[in-house]
């Protein structure tokens, strides 16, 4: 009972810090309005239709290029992990692509596509489809080994293996992708839009802070982090749900 | 025999908002100077409780604790504690040497006193070849002896010991008490040794205190009347060992059965 | 070394051999970008490009290290601060940290460096601070009474206890961090139009310099690879006590 007491204290104190360190002159107000001021933004901008269909097509974004993303990721790490030979030539080569950086691609998105939804996506897939591979690659090598010779020995065929042996022992991995993408995902659909300017929320506030209207600025940022609160909290408990029969010990990378 | 930790009407109550437990009654007793007392007692006893609030960790909610003199009321410059867990209360990142010579280093004792004393420890526990080893190579009988050297090195003037052997093998716990014995036995060291086991007790102590069902009360104090030189075979085949054990037996099933 | 190198090296070959004939304007033949890049990334570029976007990376990591480590200690250490903390903290971390550049660019606009470094450094502290707190909380029990049972002071039971306790978390911190940093440092120098690695690759693009651009984007990608094998062997160095050295 005293944490969510505290924890709702805590958000009240930053909200007053916001609201007073303006009025008090401490910060500029031209750059920081009161959180009231900025509230009132934020409820103005519920009124509007244009808001919500710039926060549909930011969440469009995101939920197909997660989809995509996970749908390659975990067929690529499936096919990868359970051929020996691949797992072992593809290795190194995934832990010397992985680190380069998604936005490196921006340049060449805006090419192809210029400010197209299409841009956000290609980056989008890009960065979270590493984040589902490498999990359920974690995975398909977690697979017993004692249990993959019975498969063997009652010689299922490959559809089989993948189907009752491979895959419940990569379904709690993929779970963890799936949370670690869905954070990722949303932070490059972000990005494209902010930077490259296709549309949603992230062209809005880009928008909002070159026009000078400071309060929507905040408004908005305050929606997508809402937004980024609840993808990661229900990323969290679709994980819980696939990881309840799960003890193993796992490492979260 | 002066006394060197003194007991004196120790209880403890948790409580926690909507729940009151009482974990320990009534707890009094004294231990000698150079004594080794064992205490045991059924599963629940408040035996971990009566640890910590002996070590310092935790204050009591009723009597006092002395050592040497001086009230304890936090952990006390002359003990040293064994836990049970030996894996997890060494430090992994340091070597063996490093982990025998930090409580020293933070005690202050200048640097060749400090490697001269941690030569011995390491020495009397049959490790003077692993210094450099991490704990994580050893065995958890060897990593035991680590927490060991790493507490007579500290020269308390109690050792406590909480369950330390509970949960090595039985032939690593057959070692681990001879050495512990015999480490009493040169150095003239103090020792409370907490345990469940009924045999452990009666092998190693002079005295047996056995607590009642929490909360704990002394069910007993009973002494050891076996000879000071003792060996795994013949003590425990002594029938003076049998009748003693059956007597500490005894007592924890009246113990058990809520009696005290 | 072959085989790490191996699959990499193949790719490069496919790479080369489909794009040997290319007439295609947006993917010009390997061959033709690999002979662009040293005329490229010449000194020039390097030292007013490459070496000042490396600073500010090196600057804001530096401090959202320390700022990272130190808040996480805190908030990690106790309960009650904890229970504070823990629904703004998990507010903030869910702002994708882009979204932090027009609001440092509404304060003093989005040339120079300290926007720059700002952005860097606030982006990477989250996961630094989050990950330092869970790893604070996770420190063994018993060690901590070991500690306090030799009479270990404050501070050798932060840097014995705590903060090796920790090690583990922070460093998975600082690996998400350091590749939120690289994202962070490109984007800041897109967003704002100055010099930098990504402030020039934007240039290329929209000069149309096709074979510049692909140039650029090779560079960022050795560049990642390199920060992340940097950081591989400080992370080995770290930890060297676990394996046989």
């Amino acid at each position: 009972m005293r944490r969510p007491l505290l924890g709702a204290a805590g958000l009240l104190v930053v909200m007053a810090l916001l609201e007073a360190l303006p009025r008090a002159g401490l910060v500029d107000g031209r750059f920081l309005p009161p959180f009231g001021t900025t509230a009132r933004a934020l409820g103005a901008q519920l009124a509007t239709g244009g808001f919500w269909t710039v926060l549909g097509q930011t969440a469009r974004g995101w939920a197909l290029g997660l989809a995509l993303a996970m749908v390659a990721g975990v067929v690529a790490g499936m096919v990868i992990g359970s051929v020996p030979v691949l797992r072992a030539a593809t290795a190194s080569t995934i832990e010397f692509l992985r680190p380069i950086p998604s936005v490196a691609l921006i340049p060449l998105v805006v090419l192809v596509y210029g400010s197209r939804p299409e841009s956000a996506l290609v980056l989008v897939v890009y960065a979270a489809f590493w984040q589902v591979l490498i999990q359920v690659l974690y995975g398909a090598a977690d697979v017993d080994p004692v249990v993959r010779d019975t498969a063997r020995s009652y010689r299922f065929s490959r559809w089989g293996t993948l189907r009752t042996v491979v895959w419940p022992t990569v379904l709690p991995y993929a779970a963890t992708g799936f949370r670690l993408a869905a954070a990722v995902a949303l932070i490059l659909e972000i990005t494209a839009e902010l930077v490259i300017g296709v549309p949603g929320l992230g062209h809005a506030i880009g928008v909002a802070q070159s026009s000078g209207a400071v309060a929507e600025t905040y408004a908005l940022v305050i929606v997508v982090g809402l937004i980024g609160v609840v993808v990661n909290l229900s990323a969290r408990a679709v994980e819980r749900r696939v990881l309840r029969w799960h003890t193993s010990v796992r490492r979260d990378l | 025999m002066t006394t060197v930790l003194s007991v004196d009407a120790l209880a403890k109550t948790y409580r926690s908002p909507g729940r009151t437990v009482e974990a320990v009654r009534d707890l009094t007793f004294d231990i000698g100077r150079g004594e080794f007392v064992c205490v045991v007692g059924p599963s629940g006893a408040g035996k971990t409780t009566l640890l910590r609030c002996i070590a310092g960790l935790m204050p009591g909610t009723g009597g006092s604790i002395h050592l040497d003199g001086t009230a304890v009321t936090a952990p006390p410059a002359g003990m040293a504690v064994v836990f049970q867990e030996y894996g997890r209360s060494l430090f992994p990142w340091l070597t063996v040497r490093r982990n025998v010579e930090l409580p020293l280093a933070e005690k202050g004792v200048p640097r060749p006193a400090r490697r001269a004393r941690v030569d011995e420890a390491l020495d009397a526990v049959g490790l003077s070849d692993s210094g450099n080893a991490h704990p994580w190579q050893l065995s958890g009988g060897m990593q035991q002896r680590v927490a060991i050297a790493r507490a007579i090195a500290y020269e308390p003037s109690v050792l406590l010991m909480d369950e330390p052997f509970a949960a090595v093998d039985a032939q690593t716990r057959a070692e681990l008490e001879d050495l512990i014995r015999a480490l009493w036995h040169r150095l003239g060291i103090t020792v409370l040794f907490v345990t469940h086991d009924i045999d452990e007790s009666v092998y190693l102590g002079q005295r047996v205190l056995v607590l009642s069902r929490s909360p704990t009360e002394i069910l007993a104090d009973l002494p050891i009347d076996l000879p000071a030189a003792r060996d795994q075979l013949t003590t425990r085949a002594s029938p003076r060992f049998t009748a003693l054990r059956a007597q500490v037996y005894t007592l924890i099933q009246r113990a058990k059965a809520g009696e005290r | 070394m072959i085989r790490r190198l191996g699959l990499p090296a193949v790719l490069i070959g496919v790479w080369w051999l489909l794009s040997a004939g290319s007439t295609s304007f947006f993917w010009p033949p390997l061959s033709v970008i690999a002979r662009t890049f040293p005329a490229t990334w010449t000194l020039d570029p390097i030292l007013h490009d490459v070496l000042p976007s490396l600073a500010r990376l090196a600057l804001g990591y530096t401090i959202a290290l320390l700022a990272g480590v130190t808040l996480g200690v805190a908030i990690g250490s106790s309960a009650t601060l904890r229970a504070c903390c823990e629904p703004a903290l998990e507010f903030f971390r869910a702002i994708p940290p882009p979204v932090l550049i027009p609001v440092i660019a509404l304060f003093a606009g989005y040339t120079g460096w300290t926007s720059k470094i700002i952005t860097i450094a606030l982006g990477c502290l989250w996961p630094i601070l989050l990950n330092t707190v869970d790893g604070v909380r996770a420190v063994d029990e018993v060690l901590r009474d070991t500690a306090r049972s030799y009479r270990f002071g404050r501070l050798a039971v932060l840097r014995h206890v705590v903060l090796r306790g920790a090690a583990p978390r922070i460093v998975t911190g600082a690996r998400q961090a350091l590749s939120l940093g690289v994202i962070l440092m490109v984007i800041s120098e897109m967003f704002g139009a100055d010099r930098g690695l990504g402030a020039a690759v934007v240039q290329f693009q929209r000069g149309f310099a096709i074979p510049q651009m692909w140039t650029g984007i090779i560079l960022l990608g050795l560049l990642g690879v390199a920060l992340s094998a940097l950081f591989h062997l400080a992370e080995r160095r770290l930890f060297a006590w676990r394996s046989d050295s």
